[in-house]
C-alpha cells in the first residue's frame, strides 16, 4: 500500500474531552506504521521513548528519528498505541493505555443502512489489519478491544486471521467485535474455536421478533432470516453473544414480544444490551421519527425487562442517563458511553447519581432529547 | 408445524400445561380436548408457535431454541470442587435431633488421626480445579481448630479461589477462633431453630446456654459483618413455631434468608422425633409460612425469603439454576461433591453419611486410603435422574424438579417407589403448586414478593402466560 490520503480512519469529529487523534511533526514513514509510545522501557521493536516534553508536545525516539506528538503537558500518552498514516500530520490513537474503550475500525463498508447507525458506511476499504494485529500484541494487559465498523465481517476472512494471531500472541486480551451477524457460516466453527470461544463477545444487533419489521430497520430484504440461521451456527460453537437491540419509535410496541422471542429462541446469548440512540450519522437524521423518548414513558420496557431478567436473560440498559430510568430499573443502567464521546449537561450540576451516570453522547442535542430529565 | 409434547394438571378451574423444556402456560379445558384430539385452531398454533411450544421444521431457530432450553434444565456435573469435611464427631452440645451421633467433647478416638490429615491433604491436592468450596462440619468443628487451620493453609496455596464454610453451633469460641473466623475467605453457618425457646428445647436446654448462643451469634454478626454468617433453622414438625415468630426471630438477626427444614429424616432423629408420614402438615406450614412472608414483605422495608422456596421459584422461571445439590437432575452423586467423615470414609452426601451411621444400609462410596468406590457409585447414579421416570415423564413440574435417591433409600430402603407416594414427591409438588397458585394470582403482595425472589424489578403478568 503506497500514499493514501484517501485513508479516513474515523468519521466521528474530535471531541474536547479526549483525543482519538493526535496532531504529530513528520514522519519519514512509506506505509502505515504502528507505535507504541514509552516514558521509560523500551521492550518491543515497535516501542518509542520519551526523549523531551515541553508545554505543548512530547517527543518520541522512534528507530532513531524524533517522533512528536502535540498534546497537553499533562496527557500521560505511556503506553498508547499510535497509528502512523505516510504524509499525515495526525496519529490515530488506537490503544489508549489508560481507557476501556479501545476501539479498531477495521472498515467502512456496510450491507446494511440501519435507522440508527452512527457511523454510516462508506465504499471504500482500506485493509489495515497487519497493522491491527501489530497493535493488539502491544495492548495493555487484559485490554478488551473493540471491533468495529462498518461490517467488519465483511473482510470475514482477514478478521479471523487478525483475531487467531492476536489472541494466540496475547492470551490474556480478548476481543468485543460489533458486526450485523450476516456473515457466519457453519464452517466458522472451527476458526471461532481456534481464536477460543471466551476470547470474543459478539455484539449483534436485531431489532425485532419478526422479518418485516427488522428487515425494514435496516433496510436489507432477508437479513432477519439469515440472522436467524446464524445464530444457530453461533449456539452450536458456544460463542458468547451479546445481543443489541436500540429502542426506537419503529420497534417499541414489539419490545415486550422480542422479549418472549429472545428468550425462547437466544436463550444461549451472555447478555441482551437495550440501548438509547445515539444521535450521531443517520441516528441523527432519523432522530424525529426514532428517538422514543424513555423518560417520559418507560412502560414497554417494564414488561421486557421482567420477562426476559424472569427467564434467565440477563438484561441490561446501554446509554441511559440515569434519572430517565425508574429508581427500581438502575441497577440495570451501567454507564455505558465511552469515555471519549461522554458528556454531562449543565443541569446535571451536583447531582447525586453523576458518579455511576453514563451521561450522554458528546453530540446529544437537549433541545430535542430527553422531556423527563431531573437532577437527583 | 409440530408442538412439543405438553403435560398437563389441574389449575384452578383451569389447566396448567408444561413441556420438558420447563415452558409453561394456562389454558382451559376446551383448549385441552383440541390438542388432545388434534384439533388445534390457527389461534392455538400461533400462541403455541411464538412460545416456544412448537417448530416448524427440524433445525429451525424454534427447535434448536428449545433444544437449548431443555439442555438447560439439565445438571451437568463438573469437576469435584466441594468438600465436607468432618475433622471430628465430637461436639459440645448434645442437641435432641442430632443427625450424625455426635459423641461427647471428652471421647477419644473420633477425631482425624495424623495419618488421616494427611491423606485430606493428598486427596485435595488431587482435586482438578482452580476452585472449590470446602465446608467444615461436625461435631464441632472448632473444637480442633489446629486441623482447620492446617487444611485452609494447604487449600490457599492449592487452589486459585478457595472460600470455607464452618458449621458450628457458636456456642463456645475461643479467641482463637474469633481470629481464624476473621478472614475474609472464611464464613459461618449456624443452627437458629426458628425462634429461642425452640432452640433452647432442641439444642442449648439451659437459659444460660440459650443466652451464650446469643451472644456469640451477635458478636459474629457485629464482628465478622452480616453477609459472612448464616443461620438455619431446623424444626420439629409436631412443634411448630408460627411463621411469624421465625420472621421476627430471623429478622432480629438481619437475616433476610431463611432456609425451613424439618428434623431430618436420615440420622439418630427418627428415633426421637417423628419424621414420616408428616408430609401434609409439612407441606401445609410451608405454604402458611410463604404466605406470612408475602404479608410481610408488603410493608417491610426489605424483602425476606424462604430460600428454597426461591430456588423452586427460580428453577420454574428458568433453565440453568443447578447450583442447589438438593434439587438437580440428573443428580450425578459422588461427582462435584463429596464428604469426608471423620474416619477418611468417603460418602455422596452428608445425609449419605447419617442413612449409614444409623446402620440401616451402608451407602458409604470409597476411603481416603482406596480411594473412591466408583463401582458402587455407578449403580447409585444409575438411577439418579427423573427424565425417563414412568411417574416423571408425565408430571409438569418435571424440568423443574430433581430427584433424591438418597432420601428415597433412607426412607423406603428402595428407590422404586411410586413417585407421588414419596415425600420427596409430595413436598416438590406441594412446593410446586404454591408457586404456580401465586404466579397465576392477581394478588398485588404475592406479586411484589415473588418478583423480590425472582430477582426481577416488577412482578410481569408476562411471567404467568395464559392462552384463551
Amino acid at each position: 500500500m503506497g500514499r493514501n490520503p484517501g485513508v479516513r480512519l474515523f468519521a466521528r469529529p474530535d471531541t474536547h474531552m479526549i483525543d482519538l487523534r493526535l496532531k504529530i511533526g513528520d514522519v519519514p514513514i512509506d506505509h502505515p506504521s504502528i507505535v507504541r509510545l514509552r516514558t521509560d522501557a523500551v521492550e518491543s521493536e515497535h516501542d518509542a521513548v520519551l526523549i523531551d516534553r515541553d508545554h505543548q508536545s512530547q517527543t518520541f525516539d522512534l528507530a532513531g528519528y524524533s517522533l512528536r506528538v502535540y498534546c497537553d503537558p499533562q496527557t500521560d500518552l505511556d503506553g498508547d498505541v499510535l497509528l502512523l498514516v505516510p504524509g499525515r500530520n495526525s496519529a490515530h490513537r488506537l490503544l489508549r493505555a489508560r481507557s476501556r474503550h479501545n476501539t479498531f475500525l477495521v472498515t467502512e463498508q456496510c450491507d446494511q443502512l440501519c435507522v440508527m447507525c452512527s457511523q454510516p458506511p462508506k465504499k471504500y476499504h482500506v485493509d489495515l489489519f497487519d497493522q491491527f494485529t501489530v497493535a493488539a500484541t502491544l495492548a495493555p494487559e487484559n485490554a478488551r478491544i473493540t471491533i468495529s465498523g462498518g461490517e467488519p465481517l465483511l473482510h470475514k476472512r482477514r478478521l479471523f486471521q487478525f483475531l487467531v494471531a492476536a489472541a494466540k500472541a496475547r492470551p490474556d486480551i480478548s476481543f468485543h467485535v460489533l458486526t450485523n451477524g450476516q456473515f457466519f457460516e457453519p464452517g466458522d466453527i472451527v476458526l471461532i474455536d481456534e481464536i477460543g470461544r471466551d476470547r470474543v463477545l459478539w455484539g449483534i444487533p436485531l431489532y425485532a421478533p419478526y422479518a418485516e419489521l427488522h428487515d425494514s430497520i435496516v433496510a436489507k430484504r432477508g437479513a432477519f432470516e439469515t440472522l436467524s440461521q446464524n445464530f444457530m451456527t453461533l449456539m452450536r460453537v458456544g460463542a458468547a453473544v451479546e445481543l443489541r437491540t436500540v429502542v426506537l419509535q419503529q420497534n417499541w410496541d414489539v419490545l415486550p414480544r422480542l422479549a418472549e422471542y429472545v428468550s425462547t429462541r437466544l436463550p444461549f446469548i451472555d447478555v441482551w444490551a437495550i440501548m438509547q440512540l445515539e444521535n450521531i450519522g443517520y441516528g441523527r437524521m432519523n432522530w424525529g421519527d426514532s428517538f422514543k423518548d424513555t423518560s417520559l414513558d418507560f412502560r414497554e420496557l417494564r414488561s421486557t425487562i421482567n420477562l426476559a431478567i424472569g427467564r434467565g436473560i440477563q438484561t441490561l440498559l446501554y446509554n441511559f442517563p440515569l434519572c430517565t430510568v425508574p429508581l427500581e430499573y438502575r441497577h440495570l443502567a451501567p454507564g455505558t458511553i465511552s469515555d471519549w464521546k461522554n458528556k454531562f449537561l449543565e443541569e446535571c450540576g451536583e447531582c447525586k447519581l453523576r458518579s455511576t451516570c453514563g451521561g450522554f453522547f458528546e453530540w446529544y442535542k437537549a433541545d430535542e432529547g430527553f422531556g423527563g430529565l431531573s437532577r437527583q | 408445524m409440530t408442538v412439543f409434547p405438553l403435560k398437563f394438571t389441574r389449575l384452578a378451574s383451569d389447566y396448567l400445561f408444561a413441556d420438558d423444556a420447563g415452558g409453561y402456560f394456562r389454558a382451559d379445558g376446551r383448549f385441552l380436548e383440541r390438542y388432545a384430539g388434534g384439533n388445534l385452531t390457527t389461534s392455538d398454533t400461533e400462541f403455541l408457535h411464538t412460545s416456544g411450544h412448537a417448530f416448524d421444521e427440524v433445525g429451525d431457530l424454534a427447535y434448536m431454541g428449545f433444544a437449548y432450553r431443555w439442555a438447560q434444565r439439565l445438571h451437568r456435573p463438573q469437576e469435584l470442587n466441594y468438600v465436607i469435611l468432618v475433622p471430628t464427631l465430637r461436639c459440645n452440645l448434645a442437641c435432641g435431633y442430632c443427625q450424625v451421633s455426635r459423641v461427647n467433647e471428652n471421647t477419644s478416638g473420633f477425631d482425624w488421626t495424623e495419618d488421616t490429615l494427611a491423606q485430606v491433604l493428598r486427596f485435595l491436592d488431587g482435586m482438578d480445579t482452580a476452585s472449590a468450596k470446602i465446608e467444615f462440619q461436625g461435631g464441632e468443628p472448632l473444637l480442633r481448630l489446629d486441623l482447620l487451620e492446617t487444611v485452609r493453609e494447604f487449600a490457599r496455596r492449592k487452589f486459585k479461589d478457595v472460600c470455607f464454610t464452618v458449621c458450628t453451633n457458636l456456642q463456645s469460641i475461643s479467641a482463637d477462633a474469633w481470629a481464624f473466623l476473621d478472614a475474609s475467605d472464611t464464613f459461618v453457618s449456624t443452627s437458629l431453630d426458628g425462634e429461642l425457646s425452640a432452640h433452647q428445647r432442641q439444642r442449648t436446654i439451659t437459659s444460660r446456654d440459650t443466652h451464650q448462643f446469643v451472644s456469640n451469634l451477635r458478636y459474629a454478626i457485629g464482628r465478622l459483618g452480616q453477609g459472612k454468617v448464616s443461620a438455619l433453622p431446623t424444626l420439629d414438625v409436631n412443634n411448630l413455631p408460627t411463621p411469624n415468630q421465625i420472621i421476627e426471630t430471623f429478622g432480629d438477626f438481619g437475616f433476610r434468608s431463611i432456609f425451613l427444614r424439618p428434623i431430618n429424616h436420615q440420622g439418630f432423629a427418627r428415633k426421637r422425633y417423628q419424621t414420616m408420614g408428616m408430609d401434609e402438615r409439612w407441606n401445609d406450614y410451608h405454604g402458611r409460612f410463604i404466605d406470612a412472608l408475602i404479608e410481610h414483605n408488603w410493608t417491610a422495608d426489605f424483602p425476606v425469603e424462604e430460600f428454597y422456596f426461591t430456588h423452586c421459584l427460580r428453577r420454574i422461571l428458568r433453565g440453568g439454576h443447578n447450583h442447589h445439590v438438593d434439587l438437580r437432575n440428573p443428580n450425578i452423586l459422588g461427582k462435584d461433591y463429596i464428604v469426608i467423615d471423620f474416619d477418611g470414609t468417603l460418602y455422596p452426601s452428608d445425609e449419605a453419611r447419617m442413612v449409614t451411621r444409623v446402620g440401616q444400609i451402608d451407602l458409604s462410596v470409597g476411603n481416603l486410603w482406596d480411594g473412591i468406590d466408583q463401582a458402587k457409585l455407578d449403580v447409585l447414579n444409575e438411577e439418579a435422574t427423573n427424565s425417563f421416570h414412568p411417574d416423571c415423564v408425565h408430571c409438569p413440574y418435571q424440568a423443574a424438579c430433581g430427584i433424591d435417591v438418597i432420601d428415597d433409600l433412607s426412607r423406603y430402603g428402595r428407590i422404586d417407589v411410586r413417585k407421588r407416594d414419596t415425600t420427596f414427591c409430595r413436598r416438590h409438588t406441594a412446593i410446586f403448586d404454591k408457586i404456580f397458585e401465586l404466579l397465576y394470582s392477581d394478588d398485588k403482595k404475592a406479586h411484589k414478593s415473588l418478583a423480590a425472589w425472582a430477582g426481577i424489578p416488577e412482578f410481569d403478568c408476562s411471567l404467568a402466560p395464559i392462552h384463551t
